[in-house]
């Protein structure tokens, strides 16, 4: 996986959690991981397709996803229920829809596929393609930004 | 009388804060739906003033449902609001007949403006 398709997430998290929660998060040190994992507690997974393809995985502890859900509903969140959820969820949809803006500003057109969340510890996810993984520092807490992505031609090629 | 909205999107955080927005504005939600299909059979029972429609979604995407509803009614006003920024989608929605398109995330006053602008064209 090429390290430039990581930046645009990032850049993509820190704009779109300071638009919805008014946090400016900081960054951790990059790392390369064999296979696209988290054990974190809370998993958003969204799919890219197109001529890079893939998927972008946001993982942080269930106290880090109610807070950031507080924020966006602008209420308290108790227990991460359907509507909490439903907001985390949209978050790592709207990161992974402006880094894909991003992607395309740089010639890489791409769709997203709708998010879905993982709840438990130690949730792997196995791809073909090794995952960039950078930690995003909030005022809520650690969300860890996986990143597996590869042009369609190569996972065709490791595939077969 | 209160112009009455169709708000489709999958995400129920979505819906449920794009309601406080428009019923804040004193506009009616005429119904929510969570995903394209879902959208073109509410709005032929609901027939609806707008709606306001995500694009990335299951079973059938937010385009398709606006081509499917202005196919059946070349007068609907639909404004998307989705996530995706790129200029070839903001085109390709442009010409399956949308008002404006409403990127999020957003502010209230912009989703007041698009949908406001929408139901006055």
């Amino acid at each position: 996986m090429k390290v430039e398709y990581i930046d645009p997430f990032v850049q993509a998290a820190f704009e779109v959690i300071a638009q919805v929660t008014g946090d400016q998060p900081t960054r951790g040190p990059l790392s390369l991981r064999d296979k696209s994992f988290t054990t974190q507690q809370v998993t958003i997974v969204v799919g890219v397709t197109g001529p890079v393809e893939g998927q972008a995985l946001y993982g942080m502890s269930i106290v880090t996803a109610s807070k950031i859900a507080a924020a966006m509903l602008q209420q308290e969140v108790v227990i991460l229920d359907a509507l909490a959820t439903s907001a985390i969820s949209e978050l790592g949809n709207m990161i992974t829809a402006h880094a894909t803006a991003r992607l395309a500003k740089s010639g890489i057109v791409c769709d997203i596929t709708p998010p879905s969340v993982l709840r438990g510890m130690n949730v792997e996810v196995s791809t073909f393609i090794p995952a960039l993984v950078v930690p995003v520092l909030t005022q809520f807490g650690k969300m860890e930004i996986n990143v597996s992505l590869a042009e369609v031609a190569a996972v065709t090629l490791k595939a077969a | 009388m209160s112009k009455r909205i169709l708000l489709v999107d999958d995400a129920l955080f979505m819906r449920t804060t794009l309601r406080k927005i428009l019923e804040g504005a004193q506009y009616e939600i005429a119904g929510e739906a969570e995903n394209g299909q879902d959208a073109v059979e509410k709005y032929r029972s609901l027939k609806p003033d707008l709606v306001l429609m995500d694009i990335t979604m299951p079973v059938m995407d937010g385009l398709e449902a606006a081509r499917t509803i202005r196919a059946e009614d070349p007068n609907a006003a639909i404004v998307m609001c989705t996530a995706l920024g790129q200029q070839n989608l903001v085109v390709e929605a442009l010409k399956a007949g949308a008002r404006d398109y409403i990127v999020k995330p957003f502010e209230p006053s912009r989703v007041l403006e698009g949908v406001g602008k929408a139901l006055a064209a």
